[in-house]
């Protein structure tokens, strides 16, 4: 009798709960519809970079949305430099073309300094009855605050990627008896993911006489070094300087100087020890290093062409779990980058930083015509119910929330712990630095790096001369004086 | 009277779009290229900068090297099209098996959009893919990579040039070549001429306004090549080694928004390609006119 019972109440609880939830559900479904209402059938048009979460964005989230609302969405989805182009010719003219824009970290102060973009907050405070209740700007992650007036706290983009760029190894080399015997036989210590300089090198000089011995396509390093591409200066100025100890690309934040001496750092000793270490990787890279920029850096590795590399983490999901494209499934390590002395200290003081911690959201220009039915659309990929999908396809993670699914948990281990470290050890990373003249200085400092890794200058005197170059241009820019 | 008025009549949609589209944006960018404009500047808007902007070029020395470059490379380019072209038309003006599907082959390059020439070089030459460094490190143990050494990027660039615009200049001089009456030629055989006086004095001068026209098309092409340089060299690389003006004017303006120095200098380059050509008609006008 007893136990009648207890089925019985089991069986009312879980309808109950089913109940309750479908109904929770309706209400959410109801939401959309109703407050898309006056704008079923506006197309709104973004542009963003072609990558992983963009494409999962235009593939799987637009279509849905539509479906649920009856407003379309057109995202164009093109190369880094194209977006920048569209976007910014866009904002600044008023044309209304985009509705959307994606605006990656460290873009944002450029643009919150131009007004380019619609405070979301207030927007969304002004107009309650578009405000999703499923929608909650605490729900993501502290990254959000890249994309905050510093002063007000208001929001102007809503988060839609973030990820660190990492340091990646193969497993079945490292993990190999023979090749581990092999290394410690030459090198005098275990085989290990690097945590020093010389230790990373020494691994990639390693792998690269290993896959030369054996008639192997393999190599010690990927190298980001594209010798025309802004890659190749993010690589250095990002990724590898901030692990010597060289901050916000070596410009002095209190002054805007990036001399030594002008108070700067980008021509320090330690920034030219730095990019030489880096340079020299090159001897230990594929032949296409020169021409790899973020993708081919990672299309290498998916090859097997590299034992190690540093590497954007949107693409750790597909290296190491999609057959199709990458021949290391299964095979990928996760680790932090390789530091000098102290470097982790300053992290952890937050005085300093390990590497680069990117991402971008998507923000909506004051020119947009269609400002109501795009703040729907952002909040709709806003909802924490769509994250976790999203993390499994495109690694990226930008809510709290989303470590925690079953989904990312499973998949965490199919990518060496990647997430994990993502969410225990992400605050050692950074973003870029709050420059408001970013593009501007890029674009003098970046041909120096060029020219020296097409070995047209030594380390040093790319340095120098691209410190005495963003002196200039910031001065021309009216920072500093 | 009237047939004047129905003529501008019907000219006066063509001339408002060239207004238009045409001269409207010169004269914006004429407006631009007097200010000092950047985006990203910590001064919002425009300021009037009159020739500043003008003053900075002659000292700019990115700006120079670019303009250098750029002219090397088009000196490069058009004397081997014209020359290689030439040859190819005489080729064309005999029979020889398989004449028919060579001009066809030849002339395929010339239908292919520059930014899709870049890729398929690119993807010819890229390494780690590109059968040409992979057949060049087995046959010859040669180190070919246009992402590292300059002087390989450069010459891929010249060859890549080469094979898109050389069959341009064959068809051009076949024309020619086909048009040029036989009198004179078979008058300079019977006197005696060989191979070479033939060419040097009888077809050269005859072909000469071919020839110009060629080259004025071929210049004005030239000293604006930018798509396929950059899809293929990533951008003008490596280091600054293809960096003609073209990209370098599109990294001035786009990716550095720097707008009214980027003006100044689209204006200073067209100034230049337009004095070149005028150079050119006047001789294409004056061989007309002897």
């Amino acid at each position: 009798m007893k136990k009648v019972f207890l089925f019985r109440l089991f069986l009312v609880v879980a309808l109950t709960l089913v109940l309750g939830l479908s109904l929770v559900s309706a209400q959410d479904d109801a939401f959309w519809s109703e407050a898309a209402a006056p704008y079923a059938g506006v197309t709104i048009h973004g542009v963003t970079e072609s990558t992983p979460p963009s494409n999962y964005v235009r593939e799987v989230l637009a279509p849905q949305f539509t479906e649920l609302t009856g407003i379309n969405v057109e995202l164009e989805t093109t190369s880094w430099d194209q977006m920048y182009d569209k976007a910014i010719k866009d904002m600044e003219a008023g044309t209304g073309i985009y509705d959307f824009v994606y605006i990656e970290q460290d873009i944002i102060y450029g643009y919150l300094a131009q007004n380019f973009l619609l405070d979301l907050s207030q927007f969304l405070r002004d107009k309650p009855e578009l405000a999703a209740p499923t929608f909650n700007f605490d729900d993501f992650t502290t990254f959000i605050d890249s994309f905050k007036d510093p002063e007000s706290g208001d929001v102007f983009g809503v988060p839609m990627e973030a990820f660190l760029k990492i340091y990646l190894y193969r497993t079945d080399l490292f993990n190999d008896p023979d090749i581990q015997a092999a290394f410690e036989a030459e090198y005098g210590y275990p085989l290990a993911p690097a945590t020093t300089h010389e230790q990373y090198q020494q691994i990639a000089e390693f792998f690269t006489k290993y896959g030369d011995e054996n008639g192997m396509e393999l190599w010690g390093t990927t190298v980001q070094a594209a010798s025309a591409h802004p890659s190749s200066f993010y690589e250095f100025f990002e990724s590898v300087a901030p692990t010597f100890g060289v901050y916000n690309w070596g410009i002095n934040m209190e002054n805007w100087k990036a001399t030594v001496e002008n108070g700067g750092e980008m021509n320090s000793d330690t920034a030219k020890e730095a990019l030489a270490w880096w340079l020299g990787l090159l001897d230990y890279a594929p032949p296409e290093a020169t021409s790899s920029t973020w993708d081919e850096v990672a299309a290498s590795f998916a090859a097997g062409r590299a034992a190690q590399g540093l590497v954007y983490g949107e693409n750790a999901a597909w290296i190491a779990t999609d057959p199709e494209r990458s021949n290391v499934v299964g095979n990928v390590g996760v680790a932090l980058p390789p530091l000098s002395e102290g470097v982790l200290d300053d992290a952890e003081a937050g005085t300093g930083y390990i590497g680069y911690y990117d991402g971008g959201a998507f923000g909506v220009p004051y020119s947009s015509k269609n400002q109501e039915a795009t703040a729907l659309w952002l909040q709709y990929i806003g909802q924490s119910s769509v994250q976790a999908d999203w993390a499994v396809k495109a690694a990226r993670i930008v809510q709290n929330a989303t470590f925690d699914d079953p989904a990312v948990v499973e998949q965490d281990a199919k990518v060496g712990g990647y997430y994990t470290l993502m969410k225990d050890q992400g605050y050692l990373f950074a973003g870029a630095p709050p420059f408001p003249f970013h593009p501007q200085v890029r674009e003098v400092v970046a041909p120096f790096i060029y020219s020296a890794i097409a070995g047209e200058i030594t380390a040093a005197e790319a340095l120098d001369q691209a410190a005495a170059a963003a002196d200039a241009e910031l001065v021309s820019l009216g920072f500093g004086s | 009277m009237r047939s004047n008025r129905t003529g501008w009549l019907l000219l006066s949609p063509t001339l408002i779009i060239l207004f238009v589209v045409g001269f409207l944006p010169f004269i914006y960018v004429l407006w631009v290229g007097f200010h000092d404009w950047n985006v990203f500047s910590a001064r919002e808007g425009m300021f009037w900068a009159g020739i500043n902007n003008y003053r900075r070029l002659v000292f700019d020395n990115d700006f120079l090297y670019s303009l250098g470059l750029t002219l090397r490379f088009t000196i490069v380019v058009v004397a081997s099209e014209l020359v290689v072209g030439y040859l190819l038309a005489q080729l064309l003006t005999r029979d020889f098996p398989g004449k028919i599907l060579f001009r066809i082959v030849h002339t395929i390059p010339l239908m292919i959009a520059p930014l899709v020439v870049g890729a398929i070089w690119r993807l010819l030459t890229v390494p780690g893919l590109g059968p040409l460094p992979y057949y060049f490190d087995h046959w010859f143990n040669i180190d070919y990579n246009i992402g590292r050494y300059a002087d390989q990027a450069f010459i891929t660039v010249v060859l890549m040039d080469l094979w898109h615009w050389t069959p341009f200049v064959t068809l051009t001089m076949l024309a020619g070549l086909s048009a040029l009456p036989n009198e004179p030629i078979e008058a300079a055989m019977v006197d005696g001429a060989n191979r070479w006086q033939l060419f040097r004095y009888i077809k050269l001068p005859m072909l000469r306004p071919v020839i110009l026209t060629t080259m004025f098309i071929r210049i004005m092409d030239a000293l604006r090549v930018v798509d396929e340089v950059y899809m293929l060299t990533n951008g003008g690389g490596p280091g600054t080694s293809n960096r003609f003006i073209g990209i370098h004017i599109f990294r001035v303006v786009f990716p550095k928004t720097d707008y009214g120095y980027g003006s100044a200098m689209s204006l200073l380059v067209l100034y230049i390609t337009i004095v070149i050509c005028w150079m050119l008609f006047t001789a294409l006008m004056h061989q007309r006119s002897d």
